[in-house]
């Protein structure tokens, strides 16, 4: 399969969409990623993610996005479907569409009434942060 | 892992028609049953209806209806329930096997364990009133009309 690299160690600086003060790695519903993503902000997930997405900030993927992805960030809130593993360093939130189907690494867990999720739950320590790979 | 998890979740001849206590029901209100918070339960419990836990419990739980564990209720066990699970703000919840239609857990919770949702979470059958099969048998009751 022929999968890209976007490694960003948060070197870079320019062209970054800023919100708060921090990166901002946004997506559209018609947008497609595929591989690995190393980020240091926060990420807007719509459309097609596959692979591996790690950043320092936040995840948030969208209502209608297909994402089959392990996902790593600080806070994460899904409203769409997910099929990987998802690890939040602090919060994870599902919201009353999400689909999530997969192992579940939290500090903090939010369920809203009529969410799915099919996996292990997990409630605890980390032993890995984003950028440790 | 756990002492209890030898246990099956299922009372016992769970796949046998449940002679449902009439008395419960009769009254057209569905069953409930609330363990409050000086409450504590180790085994398992099956309820017909619905759960409010908001005490202690080591085992396994199952209800037809809604399992709500509430306040500072703790569960350490397997929780089975046909239709909703809450897990409140201060409550906590471990578990080895959750299985579930609807799942709701307020920010604060404290929940881990297997989560299974949706149509494959049904498999432990909803206890249907089954009716009796009808037997063809010679019955001498020929007067009988409805």
């Amino acid at each position: 399969m022929d999968v890209q690299e976007a490694v960003a160690e948060g070197a870079t600086e320019n062209g970054e969409v800023k919100r708060d003060g921090r990166k901002q790695f946004q997506m559209g519903p018609g947008d497609i990623l595929e591989g690995k993503l190393i980020y240091d902000g926060s990420i807007h997930a719509d459309g097609r993610v596959e692979g591996e997405v790690r950043v320092t900030g936040n995840i948030d993927v969208a209502n209608g996005a297909n994402v089959k992805a392990l996902l790593e960030g600080s806070n994460v809130s899904l409203k769409g479907a997910v099929e990987g593993a998802v690890t939040a360093r602090d919060k994870l939130t599902l919201g009353k569409n999400a689909r999530l189907s997969g192992d579940v690494t939290v500090r903090r867990l939010q369920i809203d009434d009529g969410a799915t999720l099919n996996g292990h739950v997990r409630m605890g320590e980390f032993e890995q942060q984003a950028s440790g790979q | 892992m756990f002492g209890w998890a030898s246990l099956s979740s299922r009372r016992p001849g769970s796949r046998l028609p449940t002679p449902v206590p009439e008395a419960h029901v009769s009254n057209g209100q569905r069953n409930s049953v609330v363990l409050g918070p000086k409450d504590r339960l180790v085994g398992q419990l099956f309820i017909e209806g619905d759960l409010r836990v908001a005490g202690t419990v080591e085992g396994a739980l199952e209800a037809t209806g809604d399992i709500e564990i509430a306040g500072g209720g703790k569960v350490n066990g397997q929780v089975t329930a046909y239709n909703r699970l809450v897990v409140g703000s201060e409550a906590s919840l471990i578990a080895s096997d959750v299985r579930v239609a609807r799942l709701t857990v307020e920010d604060g919770a404290t929940f881990s364990g297997r989560v299974s949702m949706g149509p494959h979470a049904e498999e432990p059958a909803p206890v249907a009133v089954e009716e009796p099969a009808p037997v063809v048998e010679p019955t001498p009751q020929k007067g009988k009309r409805r």
